[in-house]
């Protein structure tokens, strides 16, 4: 099987403060892997270092063979990164906003057409792709935003908390849709959340993650069955040790 | 690359023309806000010319003697309304003149005709109602009575010379001597006076740095928002994830900003020439053949002006944007870039006033280190011939804006773009903790 992305024994120091304590994992291609932990506990930094804005002080990450470091344009070329509190160009329509971002993907002039009329079905907000962002709601932001990182159909897209801030109508709307174009393009999907109820319907596998450290790894069901647990939630708890 | 880059500047022309507060800037202020103090200006000396017109005088005349009644004739001859009140009381006249609308009480007392006559001073009292608030308008009243006042006094001069000595020339009496101000210009003796030449050298002194500074302040703040913005927006970590060189990023939010500058200025000297043209007319032209002094801008100069211009507003946007990545949001970006304006503040006020040559050479190499000061100098350059200094400083701009860009590119490549922040607090905490 393909190793889509391999972290090894990575430490990210932010001057005095230990982010990333020798953190380990790997994620198979076509997978859909999600990082839980505590505020704090460095799933952010770590998808930082995945998506090249951020170097690790020690330890090597590769995206599909690729070295995040040494050839951080070669990763960049086959990632799309949702950062957690990411924002649109809010004086741009919403189409405006999907070319600008497409534009980066390919030259031809259909292929970027191609992208947008994906990215605005998966968005799902039709006509109001022809308002300018400012006046989007925060759910639709979001939409247009998970939209923007999978049109492009990236080997890996790295999604930072994909529901951040949503209600429960958009948050399935988004988990739905990350689940249908995962599988059905085959993009493999590195993804954080604190929502491990979310975590367990999407994921093939996860990784807790606590003190900057993978601490476990593996798919739900396996963990819920080493913990005797009723869900992920539980397996934290044990795991982290707060239960 | 060069599509890369395309895509950012449109994307930087588009976001920044949209933005309301930037489009409030370069477009109502300059287009809206010049025209219309130029129209103010117009319409009250619209209303001076007519107030002049409506001037209505008052006379009482208590001398009655030949010079007082010719200079009662006198002022009749100028299409102004003449009111003669010689029946009523002074109190009563003053009443009046306040309550109608008279705009001067004249009084000729006894034994105005007779002193003149006498060769003494004949004393006239001039009363003019004072009811604030008429601005230029009712200065220019009263400047018209002073003006017709100082012509009848000519006249009176005129006839008493005249008297004295029946064969003289009463100009050549009142000016026994008479000198003709020229100048030499670039070892050329020519027939304009000094003080026309100072003051169209000062034209261009002052209204020239003037406008260096306005447009480089300007651009300055563009070039901060377009980067703190997209951190402010939370749109910045995206961009950067882009499969595009983040040298091309920069560069675009670079061209960006100075397309919108560029534009703005443009918007700037429009407005600014509709304003300057409301005055033309009432300053008046000055008539100096400036091809003939070898004065006048040569297409070298102009060349030399744009480039140092040019390489001034490079060089101040390569500075903005590399402080702007210490800050984290607009607001801050644009308190970091803020006090820059002190480098344009400091050497228009030196080139205005002074001849930075002349300064004690400690100041001299001060103003000269500054990249801003050269660009300010280059403007006299058709003035002074010192191209050489001109090419020179281009040239120490050209060097220090590649220096700032190649740290602003450092910056920008590495993750400090994300973390310099926190890093730059960090240091303030340690110190405060200190």
């Amino acid at each position: 099987m393909t190793i889509a992305v391999e972290a090894k024994k990575v430490i990210k120091d932010f001057g005095n403060v230990r982010a990333l304590d020798g953190l380990s994992f790997t994620i198979n291609a076509g997978e859909i892997f999600g990082l839980i932990g505590l505020n704090g506990a460095g799933k952010t930094t770590t998808l930082r270092i995945v998506s090249t804005l951020l170097l690790p002080t020690e330890g090597t990450i590769t995206v599909f063979g690729h070295e995040v470091v040494n050839e951080a344009d070669k990763v960049r070329n086959i990632i799309s990164y949702l950062p957690e509190e990411a924002g649109a160009y809010k004086n741009l329509s919403g189409f405006e906003y999907l070319k600008f971002m497409a534009k980066f993907s390919t030259k031809d002039k259909n292929r970027i057409q191609e992208l947008v009329d994906d990215a605005a079905e998966i968005s799902g907000l039709g006509e109001r792709l022809n308002d300018k962002v400012k006046g989007y709601s925060k759910g639709m932001k979001r939409r247009l935003l998970v939209a923007r990182a999978l049109m492009t159909k990236p080997k890996l897209a790295i999604l930072d908390e994909p529901n951040s801030g949503l209600d429960v109508l958009h948050s399935v709307h988004v988990r739905n849709l990350i689940k249908k174009y995962a599988k059905e393009k085959g993009v493999t999907v590195l993804l954080s959340s604190h929502n491990m109820l979310e975590v367990e319907y999407l994921c093939d596998r996860v990784a807790i993650v606590n003190k900057g450290q993978v601490v476990i790894e593996g798919s739900p069901e396996k963990l819920k069955t080493k913990y005797k647990a009723l869900n992920l939630e539980d397996v934290f708890g044990e795991v982290v040790g707060f239960a | 690359m060069l599509e890369g880059l395309m895509t950012i500047v449109i994307k930087e022309v588009k976001e920044l023309a949209r933005d309301p507060k930037i489009l409030l800037s370069m477009i109502i202020v300059p287009l809206i806000m010049f025209p219309l103090m130029g129209f103010a200006l117009q319409i009250s000396m619209e209303s001076a010319e007519q107030r002049i017109e409506e001037t209505s005088i008052a006379i009482i005349n208590q001398d009655q003697g030949t010079i007082a009644l010719s200079f009662e004739n006198y002022f009749s001859s100028f299409n102004f309304t003449i009111t003669s009140l010689d029946d009523v009381s002074l109190d009563q006249a003053i009443v009046q003149t306040q309550d109608t609308n008279i705009t001067n009480l004249i009084i000729i007392p006894e034994g105005f005709s007779q002193n003149i006559t006498d060769g003494k001073t004949g004393s006239l009292t001039i009363y003019t109602p004072f009811e604030g608030g008429g601005g230029i308008a009712s200065a220019s009243q009263s400047s018209a009575i002073s003006s017709i006042l100082y012509s009848f006094r000519n006249y009176i001069l005129d006839q008493r010379i005249k008297q004295g000595f029946p064969d003289a020339n009463t100009t050549e009496i009142l000016n026994p001597i008479s000198y003709k101000d020229k100048s030499i210009v670039k070892g050329k003796a020519t027939d304009v006076s000094p003080d026309t030449l100072f003051s169209l050298m000062m034209s261009q002194s002052i209204a020239m740095p003037a406008g260096i500074m306005a447009l480089l302040i300007f651009a300055m703040q563009l070039a901060a928002t377009a980067v703190a913005s997209e951190k402010e927006e939370k749109t910045l970590e995206t961009l950067l994830t882009m499969p595009i060189n983040r040298t091309t990023i920069l560069a675009g939010k670079l061209t960006g900003s100075i397309v919108v500058a560029l534009v703005g200025s443009i918007a700037y000297i429009i407005g600014f020439m509709y304003y300057m043209n409301s005055f033309t007319g009432l300053i008046g032209t000055t008539n100096v053949d400036l091809v003939a002094l070898g004065l006048a801008p040569t297409v070298e100069s102009y060349a030399i002006l744009g480039v140092s211009l040019f390489m001034a507003l490079l060089s101040a946007l390569a500075l903005a944007i590399s402080l702007s990545i210490f800050a984290e949001d607009v607001r801050g970006a644009q308190a970091l870039v803020g006090p820059l304006s002190i480098l344009f503040i400091i050497p228009m006020m030196f080139t205005m006033y002074t001849d930075i040559n002349a300064l004690p050479f400690p100041l001299s190499i001060i103003l000269l280190a500054i990249p801003f000061t050269h660009s300010m100098l280059s403007t006299n350059v058709s003035f002074t011939g010192n191209y050489i200094g001109a090419l020179g400083g281009i040239a120490y701009m050209a060097v220090f804006t590649i220096v700032v860009l190649f740290i602003a590119s450092k910056l920008f490549g590495t993750e400090k773009i994300l973390t310099a922040k926190l890093k730059f607090q960090r240091k303030i905490k340690t110190i405060s903790r200190d």
